[in-house]
C-alpha cells in the first residue's frame, strides 16, 4: 500500500514537472491566461511581430542549420518573437502545427514542409485566415502560399560539374555516390552534373544510390576501390552530398594504399561542421552549398509584416568552399 | 484500515479519471492565450476538436489493441498494417479510381485477414503474440511497399492512375466538419470504435471470454471456453481497426505512404491502452480506459506542442507518463 502512495507522489511529480517544463515556455510570452492580452502583442511597444515556424524534421543537421539561421537572423530584430516547432519527421504532425499557429494568431509563419501534397491545405487555410505564410526548401502544390523560398538544385550540379572539369583538367574517370535516387534533389543534382560536364572527356565509372547515408557511401566506395585497383582508376568523386563524400574518404584511407589523397572528393551542402570543416582540414577538395534560407525568410518575413510586397518564388544561388577560400566563408556563384 | 484501503482501491480504480483531470486542468492553465483574441487556445471548442480528429488514428487503434492486451497478448504489427491499409486504399481510390464504400470494405477486409493471420499463427500454432506479431509487423510494411512499387500514392504518381489531379472526394469529406457540432468523420470513427468496442467487451460473452483467458488461460480453457477461437477474433478485430485508421490516415495526409504511415504507432497505441490502466498481463481493464488514456496522450502532447517545447523534454515527459502508469498499475496487483 505503502507503493501505492509512492506511486502516487511520483505520479503528481510527473504532472508537476510537465507543468513546469510548459511553466516555463510560459515566462517568455510574458503572461499566463489570467492576464489575457486583448490585441495581443502587436499592440504592446510599437510594433512587435510573432512568428512561427514548423520544421518537418529536426534529426538532420542540414535542418538544424536552417533553423539556426532562422534564429541568428531574427535575434538582429528586437521586435520580432520566434516559436519554433519541430514535426519530427510526421507529415501529421506538421498539419497540426500550422494549425496551432493559426490558433495561437502568430502574425506570420515560415514553413519548411515535409511533405508537398498534404501541407497544401494546412497552408492555404492559414493564408486564408489572413496569416502570410513564407514556404521554405520544399514547396506546396497551387499558389496559395506568400512567398517560397529555395536553392536550385539542377545549377548546383551543374557548378560541381563545372568545377569537376576544371579541376581535372577536362580528363579524368570519376565516381559518383548518389543520394536518394527517388528523392527530387538526387534527381536535380545528378541531371545538373551531368549538363556541367557535357562535352568534357570525364567519364563516370561506378555510379551507386547511397541514400545521402555516410555508412552506404563508405561501403559502396569500398566496393569501387576493389573494382578498379591501379591508381589512375579513381580521379575523383563526385557525392551528393558532404557526409557521402567523406564517407568515400573514409574508405578510401581505410584501403590502406593512400589513394584517398589523390582522388578529390567533392560534395554539397556545405554545414559548418560537416563540409566546409572538411574542406578546411583538406579532406575534400571542394563543396557546394545549398543554401538552407534561414536568413532570408527573415528578410522577407520583416517586409511582409511591415505591409510590403515580396517576389513570389526566390531561388537561391549557391557558394564554393575549397581551402583558399573557406576561411573567407567561400565564394558566390 | 478496511475503509483505508477501500478508499485507496476506489481513487486507484478511478485514477484514469483522476489523471483526465488533472491533465485537462494543466491544459486550461498552461496552454498559451492566443495573440489575436486574448483567449486560451486550450478551453475552446475548435481546439477540442482538432484534439479529438488529431489522436483519433491512436485511439482507433489502442481501442483494437485493448481487446488483445485484455486477453494477455499484444499486437505489435498495428502501425504497419495502418500502413499496408492506407496504401491500399490510396491505391484503390487513386490509382484504380474505385468508389469509396468499395475502397473501405477492401481495405478493411485486408487488414482483417492480417489481423486473422496473426491470430492463428498464435493460437493454433501457440506463438508468441510478440513474436508472431513481429513477423506480422514487417510482412504488412513488406506488403504496403510491394502493392504500390515503393513509392508514394498520390495523384499523378504514374501515367496509369485513375486521378491525376486533386485531392479523391471522400479524402475532403473524411477530414470536413459534419453538422453534429462540427465534428470529423475521422473523429466519429474513432467514437464509434470505443462504443462498439465497449459493448463487445461489456455486454457479450466473447468480451467475457476475453477477460476470462487473459485472467488464466488455462482455467478458461477447462470451464469450456474455445480460447483458440476467441484468440482469432481479437486478434481480427484488432487489425479492423487498424485498417480503419488506415483509411484514416490516407484521408489525413492526402497520400499513401506506405514507408512511414503508421510508423512506431504500435507504440503510442500501446501507451494509451496501458496509461488509461489495462494491464499487460490481461484480464483487467476496459474500453473506457483506453479512451481516456488516449485523450491524456492527446492533451499532454496538444499542451507541449502548443506550448512550442522541444522534441528532447517532451520524450522524456511521455517516457516518465508511461512508466509511472504502468507502477501505479503494478502496485495495485499486490
Amino acid at each position: 500500500m505503502r507503493i501505492i502512495r509512492i506511486a502516487s507522489v511520483l505520479f503528481v511529480l510527473s504532472v508537476l514537472s510537465v507543468l513546469l517544463v510548459a511553466g516555463c515556455g510560459q515566462k517568455q510570452q510574458a503572461s499566463g491566461p489570467s492576464l489575457p492580452r486583448p490585441g495581443g502583442p502587436t499592440t504592446l511597444g510599437g510594433k512587435q511581430f510573432v512568428i512561427g515556424m514548423s520544421q518537418c524534421n529536426l534529426g538532420e543537421p542540414w535542418r538544424v542549420q536552417m533553423n539556426a539561421d532562422v534564429k541568428a537572423a531574427a535575434a538582429k530584430h528586437p521586435q520580432i518573437k520566434m516559436i519554433f516547432k519541430d514535426a519530427q519527421n510526421k507529415t501529421t504532425v506538421q498539419q497540426d502545427q500550422v494549425k496551432e499557429f493559426v490558433n495561437l494568431g502568430v502574425d506570420l509563419i515560415i514553413i519548411s514542409p515535409k511533405e508537398a501534397r498534404p501541407l497544401t491545405r494546412p497552408v492555404a487555410d492559414a493564408v486564408a485566415a489572413g496569416i502570410p505564410v513564407i514556404v521554405l526548401d520544399r514547396k506546396v502544390e497551387g499558389d496559395k502560399y506568400t512567398c517560397f523560398i529555395g536553392g536550385d538544385n539542377v545549377k548546383i550540379g551543374e557548378e560541381a560539374g563545372k568545377f569537376m572539369v576544371k579541376l581535372l583538367g577536362g580528363r579524368g574517370k570519376i565516381v559518383e555516390l548518389k543520394g536518394l535516387m527517388t528523392s527530387t534533389p538526387a534527381v536535380e543534382r545528378h541531371d545538373g552534373f551531368m549538363k556541367g560536364i557535357e562535352g568534357s572527356q570525364i567519364k563516370i565509372v561506378f555510379a551507386v544510390d547511397c541514400h545521402w547515408l555516410e555508412p552506404d557511401a563508405q561501403k559502396e566506395m569500398a566496393s569501387a576501390l576493389s573494382r578498379f585497383t591501379e591508381p589512375g582508376d579513381i580521379d575523383a568523386v563526385y557525392a551528393h552530398n558532404d557526409p557521402s563524400a567523406h564517407g568515400a574518404y573514409i574508405a578510401a584511407k581505410n584501403e590502406g594504399k593512400g589513394r584517398e589523397k589523390k582522388i578529390k572528393f567533392i560534395g554539397i551542402d556545405s554545414l559548418p561542421h560537416e563540409g566546409v570543416r572538411y574542406v578546411k582540414e583538406g579532406l575534400m577538395t571542394a563543396t557546394f552549398q545549398y543554401p538552407t534560407g534561414g536568413a532570408e525568410a527573415i528578410e522577407n518575413a520583416l517586409i511582409i509584416l511591415k505591409g510590403g510586397s515580396v517576389m513570389k518564388n526566390i531561388v537561391l544561388g549557391t557558394r564554393v568552399f575549397t581551402r583558399e577560400n573557406a576561411a573567407k566563408g567561400g565564394e558566390a556563384l | 484500515m478496511a475503509r483505508l484501503r477501500r478508499a485507496i482501491d476506489f481513487a486507484g480504480r478511478f485514477r484514469g479519471i483522476l489523471a483526465f483531470v488533472v491533465v485537462f486542468l494543466l491544459g486550461i492553465f498552461f496552454a498559451p492565450v492566443s495573440y489575436k483574441t486574448g483567449h486560451s487556445t486550450f478551453l475552446n471548442w475548435s481546439t477540442q476538436n482538432d484534439i479529438l480528429f488529431e489522436y483519433a488514428e491512436y485511439g482507433i487503434l489502442a481501442a483494437g489493441m485493448t481487446l488483445v492486451i485484455i486477453a494477455a497478448g499484444i499486437d505489435l504489427s498495428v502501425g504497419s498494417v495502418l500502413g499496408f491499409a492506407a496504401t491500399l486504399f490510396s491505391l484503390l481510390v487513386i490509382a484504380l479510381g474505385w468508389s469509396a464504400p468499395a475502397a473501405v470494405v477492401a481495405t478493411v477486409l485486408a487488414a482483417a485477414l492480417m489481423g486473422a493471420t496473426s491470430g492463428v499463427i498464435i493460437a493454433r500454432f501457440r506463438m508468441q503474440p510478440f513474436v508472431a506479431t513481429l513477423g506480422m509487423m514487417l510482412i504488412a510494411r513488406g506488403a504496403a511497399k510491394w502493392i504500390s512499387g515503393g513509392i508514394k500514392v498520390q495523384p499523378g504518381a504514374r501515367e496509369w492512375y485513375a486521378v491525376q489531379s486533386g485531392n479523391p472526394a471522400v479524402f475532403d469529406w473524411m477530414t470536413g466538419s459534419t453538422r453534429l457540432l462540427g465534428l470529423r468523420p475521422i473523429t466519429m470513427v474513432f467514437l464509434v470504435c470505443i462504443v462498439v468496442l465497449w459493448v463487445l467487451l461489456r455486454f457479450t460473452k466473447f468480451g467475457r471470454h476475453l477477460y476470462a483467458i487473459g485472467g488464466n488461460e488455462e482455467a478458461a480453457r477447462l470451464s469450456g471456453i474455445r480460447v483458440g477461437a476467441v484468440k482469432i477474433a481479437a486478434y481480427t478485430l484488432c487489425g479492423i481497426t487498424a485498417g480503419l485508421a488506415g483509411v484514416c490516415n490516407a484521408s489525413r495526409v492526402t497520400l499513401g505512404d506506405p514507408g512511414e504511415a503508421g510508423l512506431t504507432y504500435e507504440l503510442d497505441a500501446i501507451a494509451a491502452v496501458v496509461i488509461g490502466g489495462t494491464s499487460l498481463m490481461g484480464g483487467k481493464g476496459g474500453m473506457f480506459f483506453t479512451f481516456l488514456g488516449t485523450l491524456i496522450i492527446a492533451y499532454i502532447s496538444k499542451i507541449l506542442s502548443l506550448q512550442g517545447i522541444e522534441e528532447a523534454p517532451r520524450l522524456m515527459i511521455r517516457g516518465a507518463l508511461i512508466v509511472i502508469a504502468v507502477l501505479i498499475q503494478q502496485s495495485r496487483k499486490e
